[in-house]
């Protein structure tokens, strides 16, 4: 929302032309912001981080926060994924070829190329995003981060720091957790359904090292992205209680764009580098 | 001591503040008082430097504390003690490490320097016991209490006060302004008391203001206020007013 | 306290915290299922109960709010989709396969699980903030002292304008996911965008079109139930809300993958 309320002409009216104008500029407005301030609060964290002293304390807090308690989160929502992945190419690949015999190893390309990282990125976006921006947001309302900046702490020193080291990391541990629960499901799934013998699944033949570099970028990328963002939508709440509302709801879009997004531009990196080396 | 000059500040699309500017002399105790929404709370968070006004300049001792970077301004706040209006206890830690936030972050005293003063600091708000308690598991009048520990741990020189007896009973109120009376006392503050009891303030201040719509109606001491024939003044003041119906 | 007692205690401790785990889930499932049966209750023809305006205006506001989000995460998901099939196509040449790895890829399963991903982001956790505030400050308990029925006036119309809603973006998001798609073959992977949509309409099937759709009604269900759900449990200011934000779209994330996999296996 702009701070400036409609500039009205001499005869006091907004005339019809004005208000479209500003009704096709107040989105742009508001997105250009936002990402104004998600950058913002991105370089402040990285001068602080590099800068400020280390709170170990907090960062192992937000360490089990972020981690341990996603950990039954990621195994329910990653061990669908990998049943409901292997039931459709393998009723696919019944289908027209009719040979299962690289399903596996393709399977464990895909998820380390895709699925296991962006997923688990929503899955975080949702459960973690939100718990920061209602979190920090509640804070801001009541007027708890304004204490602390009478007491000489910086916001997001304080509080936006041990949020992103603690996320970055846990990121690409649960990445790698995910690729294991995902797999895992898929073997049995593969086992009980198709008849699919384990060992024929288990197959690391197709991985290489690009493989492997695309998913940990992409979960470091995502880990950087999700606090940033969750914790830009916490610090701009104004209101009480529907500000909070207001700023979880924004947290979780946000962080879910951000993931999307930066999902298509490493892919298309990884798509282009991949071409240039071969 | 604390300049105000030509403050205005709009908040989503309303001017909250007009125009507005106030001196506050060193050892002066200003009673800021006013209907709800009247910009009390902001002009406060201004003078602090957590709101960044649209216009105007805020002079403490001759420093504009809108021009400071990060560093200075954090040094202008060591000097600075604010009891919030929704108490603001950090809910993630127990109340004396609360009380003791504001000297850790000094980063000049021992531990054991730290303990003592958050011993004193209970010891002074007749809370002995609740140093390991958690806000969550308090009063509202006791959470007031901690907060202004908080608020004067440091023993700042200037002190404001956003609301202090917002909601509570009576009696907690009257023990909170004996609070307030006796560090006026103890420690010859500057001060700023944002309130709606009138009986309360007229204890412990001994300046007046009356904002109303972002303006400064009335300024004045005590006899001036017991005196002014402003409507919305003896309203405030006596409680009462000549048109109640047609309000 | 004895040595005895404290041992015991330690021992109690894992079993205390897991039946505290059950109690709240049963908690929720129980509610879930009490909400479920009334709003079906109220879909009876004869008892026939909710606010047609409302429900309209409900369905513009969840609508028009989460198109560009849709339209945007249905892009990229297609851009992605052709580019991580097309780092398979290259490698076996067979460019008349990518529309189809594509294309089954979003129709049937991709697609309307980011969607609905999106949806419970943008529309679910608003929903949820939106009744939560109002049960924070009272206003449920208003409108029963009015005696109007929440149940009818507040979830009925969110229910109807999400389940639509929902349905109704899964199509458009197919599409624009096809459409982002092509983009990125043409321009990223030098396939001709013609034979992309030639390799999407041979070789993808009708069903997997509406195996997706029927999924994105599903999910419509789930994200309406969970959110309105969890917006009338809200308590304790501020930060009940942030929390039932929070369990509100952990929940629908659960929901919807358990709901395609039950889909998926239903119709195979």
């Amino acid at each position: 929302m702009s701070d400036q309320p409609l500039q009205s002409d001499e005869n006091g009216e907004t005339s019809a032309f004005r208000r479209l104008l500003s009704s096709l500029g107040e989105p742009v407005l508001e997105v250009a912001q936002t990402i104004k301030g998600i950058f913002q609060v991105f370089g402040l964290t990285w001068y602080y981080m590099l800068k400020g002293r280390p709170r170990w304390k907090a960062t192992v807090e937000q360490l089990h926060e972020v981690g341990n308690r996603s950990v039954l989160f990621i195994t329910v929502t990653l061990g669908f994924l990998g049943m409901i992945l292997i039931y459709q190419a393998g009723y696919q690949a019944e289908r027209i070829t009719g040979d299962l015999q690289m399903l596996g190893g393709l399977f464990l390309q895909l998820l380390l190329r895709e699925f296991a990282p962006t997923i688990t990125a929503m899955m975080i976006a949702t459960r973690v995003a939100t718990g920061m921006a209602a979190q920090i947001g509640s804070m801001v309302v009541t007027e708890q981060v304004d204490a602390l900046r009478m007491c000489a702490a910086q916001p997001v020193d304080y509080l936006v720091v041990p949020r992103f080291i603690a996320t970055t990391i846990m990121m690409v541990v649960l990445s790698i957790f995910a690729v294991l629960v995902a797999y895992s499901a898929g073997a049995m799934t593969a086992y009980f359904s198709f008849g699919l013998n384990v060992r024929t699944f288990v197959d690391m033949s197709f991985i290489g090292w690009f493989d492997v570099l695309l998913g940990l970028s992409k979960a470091l990328a995502y880990g950087m992205a999700i606090p940033i963002v969750a914790c830009h939508a916490g610090l701009n709440v104004f209101g009480g209680s529907e500000g909070v509302g207001r700023a979880t709801t924004n947290a979780v879009v946000n962080a879910s764009l951000a993931v999307v997004f930066l999902d298509f531009v490493i892919s298309g990196l990884g798509y282009v580098i991949l071409g240039l080396v071969t | 001591m604390i300049r105000v000059e030509n403050i205005s500040k709009r908040h989503e699309g309303r001017m909250v503040l007009k125009d507005v500017s106030m001196d506050i002399a060193e050892g002066a105790n200003i009673g800021l008082i006013g209907p709800g929404g009247g910009g009390k709370s902001l002009i406060l968070k201004i003078i602090c430097g957590l709101v960044t006004p649209d216009s105007g300049n805020v002079f403490i001792d001759d420093i504009d504390v809108h021009s400071l970077g990060p560093t200075e301004l954090a040094d202008l706040r060591f000097r600075i003690g604010m009891l919030f209006q929704n108490y603001a206890l950090f809910d993630f830690m127990n109340c004396a490490d609360n009380i003791a936030f504001p000297l850790r972050q000094e980063g000049t005293h021992s531990e054991e320097e730290i303990a003592e003063a958050v011993h004193q600091a209970l010891h002074d708000i007749s809370l002995p016991d609740i140093g390991h308690l958690y806000p969550n598991e308090l009063s509202g009048g006791m959470k007031k209490r901690v907060s202004f520990a908080r608020a004067v741990i440091r023993r700042p020189p200037i002190v404001f006060y956003d609301d202090p007896t917002a909601g509570l009973d009576p009696v907690t109120s009257s023990k909170i302004f004996i609070l307030l009376r006796k560090i006026q006392t103890e420690l010859g503050v500057t001060s700023v008391t944002i309130s709606h009891d009138i009986g309360g303030i007229k204890e412990i201040c001994d300046r007046f203001v009356l904002l109303d719509q972002g303006k400064i109606i009335f300024e004045g001491d005590r006899d001036e206020i017991e005196a002014s024939e402003i409507p919305i003044v003896k309203k405030f003041w006596h409680g009462f007013s000549d048109d109640e119906l047609n309000v | 306290m004895s040595p005895m007692h404290k041992i015991a205690r330690t021992f109690q401790r894992p079993l205390h915290l897991l039946g505290d785990w059950a109690m709240g889930w049963f908690h929720h499932i129980g509610g879930l299922g009490l909400l479920t049966w009334q709003v079906l209750v109220y879909l009876l023809p004869w008892k026939w109960n909710f606010d047609g305006p409302e429900t309209w205006r409900t369905m513009y506001r969840v609508g028009v709010k989460s198109f560009p989000i849709v339209v945007v995460t249905a892009v990229l998901v297609g851009a992605i989709m052709v580019i991580q099939s097309g780092l398979y196509i290259e490698q076996y040449g067979a460019h008349g396969l990518l529309g189809w790895g594509a294309g089954y890829a979003i129709l049937r399963s991709v697609g309307p699980i980011l969607i609905g991903l999106m949806f419970s982001g943008r529309v679910g956790a608003n929903n949820t903030a939106e009744l939560g505030t109002m049960k924070v400050t009272d206003q449920i308990d208003a409108l029963r002292a009015l005696s109007i029925d929440p149940v009818a006036y507040l979830v009925m119309p969110r229910f109807m304008a999400m389940i639509v809603m929902m349905f109704l973006l899964v199509v458009v998001g197919n599409a624009t996911a096809l459409i982002g798609g092509a983009l990125t073959s043409q321009f990223l992977l030098d396939v001709n965008m013609v034979l992309f949509f030639q390799s999407v309409v041979t070789y993808v099937l009708l069903e997997d079109l509406m195996h997706g759709l029927m999924k994105s009604v599903a999910f419509g269900f789930a994200i309406a139930i969970i959110s309105c759900y969890f917006g009338l449990q809200t308590s304790g200011g501020a930060v009940g809300v942030g929390r039932a934000v929070n369990a509100s779209v952990v929940g629908s994330a659960i929901a919807l993958f358990a709901i395609d996999y039950a889909i998926t296996y239903a119709a195979l």
